[in-house]
């Protein structure tokens, strides 16, 4: 499913340039969920803008492919209907743009790209209502300008709600549990589950542990000064989280 | 005066001011027509060099006048039970069957202009009226509240020029809702409608103008608002060659509302003004105005508003006035002077003026989620759009939006 390899990147210009990837190399297979840990700066957030093609960063080395397609080499929206999904750390406000619209227009849009036919409106009503439901959204909520007024944990359950209506390939969850209290956590963490199958993989990038709780990893990866240097099965997460990172990078080093 | 004496007044006079003087020379005598004719003349087309008209120079923007290609594409269609009041070009199509409330007078004869001198292409209207031979001026009187909206369709087909004038006398307590649709054809037309609303009248206006890239036009309108009454205006612009809208609004009456509301989407080649003086000659006047433009490569937007308080009949004024654009892409231009003139001393009078670009982080955000960026572009840009059209009226707001996104969307 994605495979990197060796990717280096920079950020910035000129004097104020700085590499925050330095020969990163992973692979995720279909079907697997995996995390990504790593302490402030590590780099977390800057692979999940490269992945999904966010302008301001510069790849200087190495690849990045999803089933054998180089993704560096598409446009965001391209890299969408390819499958690649985000779930922000900060989701975006669009004023304006009420969630149901901007919902649709972009499955539709990713439908077209793929040579798919469009979603009709009573098949997308139905399908947003059942999954409103399992995530705590009303009616009135999908009616409102996406993120506009939402709190924190509204703005993170929308990106979970997006990511079940659009079923990606590969998503990339960046620090979704930030912001959540624990009821919220869990029933983002159900929606997340759901979508877990041979067919599917994941990426989830955090900082703590305790989303790993409810959305048990296949394997667990250290980020730190741009690379992985350290990976392991869902007991590194427990390590890290006793011995903090502290411990893992003297050990590294 | 004669033709050449008038041709003296021009001093060197361009080539389509050669055109309007021999305009003005096929009409009949009128000593009204005259001093409209003459306070056009003063100037000649506006041109830079005059304060008002410093960012958009009809002079240097038509050499010599054409014939114009009508734009229907991005249009309002009138509803059914709409009465709809054409003018192709030289004469005024009127409706036989009139609701009881409004009656239709045309007036044969030139009317004099208010303010001609300030509004040089209104005056210009107003002294070539007639072509026809009959109409000079179409006067409408309303009598009570008519249900129906007024659609005034500006319908020209492939022509020079194109001169009309309309005027609404609305008695006290009459409400009407009006709707233009200007297309363009003419090479050269200029527009002037005007609104005498008396005391608690109530008056809305929807215009949608759009036009040929080589056509130069002005659409005016001169609206009094007597005690408590009501002007609400929403107008959506593509703009052409060289558009100017203008509106000259005046409080006469305590406890006046009005409504001003515009956006502009000029594309590339295009140019729209949207300029309005408002005087707070009254007191307790409240008065909102609201422009947004979006503005493409090589396109061009002017804004120029001025809210004049005069000292003692101005007092207890509360007017707002904000102009917001986004320009879409590099090469596009917005040019704004929001003006407060106030000599009251207890007013409320506020302005904002802001220009800029799209979030691109909104960009991204809708990219991600596999929204291309032309589309995420329109998305964005149409929802800043519209909420300077939700004050037009029902039957053709959705059309409004509707002609902005195929706009946003390069369909049309």
């Amino acid at each position: 499913m994605l495979k990197l390899d060796n990717l280096s990147a920079r950020v910035g210009e000129e004097e104020s340039e700085k590499t925050i990837l330095n020969g990163l190399s992973l692979e995720v297979p279909a079907g697997e969920v995996h995390a990504i840990m790593g302490p402030n700066g590590a780099g977390k957030s800057t692979l999940a803008y490269l992945l999904t093609g966010r302008e301001g960063y510069e790849v200087t080395g190495g690849t990045a492919t999803l089933d054998g397609k180089d993704l560096l080499a598409m446009e965001p929206e391209d890299r969408a209907a390819h499958g690649v999904f985000l779930s922000f750390q900060y989701p975006v406000e669009i004023p304006g743009v009420p969630v149901m619209t901007f919902v649709r227009t972009a499955m539709n849009a990713q439908r077209k790209a793929r040579g798919e036919e469009e979603m009709s409106a009573p098949e997308f009503i139905k399908k947003a209502r059942e999954i409103g439901g399992i995530l705590n959204i009303d009616a009135e909520m999908l009616k409102r300008p996406v993120n506009v007024g939402f709190s924190g944990g509204e703005k993170k359950r929308l990106e979970i709600f997006q990511m079940m209506m659009m079923e990606p390939r590969f998503s990339i969850l960046d620090e979704t549990d930030s912001g959540l209290d624990i009821d919220a956590l869990k029933t983002v963490a159900n929606g997340v589950n759901a979508l877990r199958s041979p067919e599917r993989s994941m990426l989830v990038i955090t900082h703590y542990q305790r989303l790993l709780d409810h959305i048990r990893p296949d394997k667990v990866h250290v980020l730190a000064k741009g690379r992985i240097i350290k990976s392991g099965g869902p007991e590194l997460a427990e390590q890290l989280e006793r011995d903090g990172y502290d411990g893992i990078l003297g050990e590294v080093a | 005066m004669t033709l050449a004496d008038l041709k003296e007044q021009f001093g060197d006079p361009t080539p389509a001011e050669l055109q309007l003087i021999a305009k003005y020379g096929e009409l009949p005598e009128d000593a009204r027509r005259l001093r409209a004719f003459e306070a056009f003349a003063k100037n000649g087309l506006p041109h830079r060099r005059m304060e008002q008209w410093k960012w958009t120079d009809f002079r240097h923007a038509i050499h010599a006048i054409e014939t114009g290609q009508p734009r229907r594409e991005k249009t309002i269609e009138p509803s059914d039970d709409a009465l709809v009041f054409r003018f192709d070009g030289k004469s005024w199509h009127v409706p036989q069957d009139l609701p009881d409330g409004l009656s239709v007078f045309e007036k044969s004869e030139a009317q004099a202009v208010g303010n001609a001198e300030e509004l040089p292409l209104a005056a210009l209207a107003g002294a070539l009226t007639g072509q026809s031979g009959r109409a000079d001026l179409l006067q409408v009187e309303v009598t009570k509240p008519i249900k129906q909206p007024v659609f005034l369709d500006f319908d020209y087909e492939r022509l020079e020029t194109a001169f009309a004038r309309i005027a609404f006398v609305v008695r006290p307590e009459a409400k009407v809702d009006v709707i233009e649709r200007h297309a363009g054809g003419a090479g050269f037309s200029s527009v002037l409608v005007e609104f005498g609303i008396q005391d608690g009248g109530h008056v809305t206006r929807s215009l949608l103008q759009s036009g040929g890239a080589e056509e130069a036009t002005a659409i005016t309108a001169g609206v009094t608002l007597g005690a408590q009454a009501v002007y609400e205006q929403t107008a959506l612009a593509f703009g052409a060659k060289v558009a100017r809208i203008e509106t000259r609004l005046a409080y006469e009456g305590e406890a006046g509302r009005a409504h001003i509301n515009a956006a502009y989407l000029p594309a590339d080649g295009y140019h729209v003004d949207f300029t309005s003086h408002v005087r707070h000659g009254a007191q307790s006047c409240v008065t909102r105005q609201l422009t947004k433009g979006a503005v493409n490569d090589g396109g061009r937007g002017v804004f120029q508003g001025k809210f004049h308080v005069p000292r003692s009949v101005g007092q207890h004024t509360d007017a707002d006035m904000q102009h917001q654009a986004i320009l879409l892409e590099n090469g596009a231009e917005v040019y704004a002077k929001p003006e407060l003139e106030i000599y009251a001393d207890d007013v409320e009078c506020a302005h904002g003026n802001t220009s800029g670009q799209l979030d691109e982080t909104a960009l991204f955000y809708m990219r991600q989620r596999g929204i291309p960026h032309m589309e995420a572009r329109a998305l964005l840009t149409e929802a800043f759009i519209a909420e300077a059209l939700e004050t037009a009226h029902p039957s053709v707001r959705d059309s409004l939006l509707e002609a902005s996104r195929a706009f946003l969307r390069n369909e049309a």
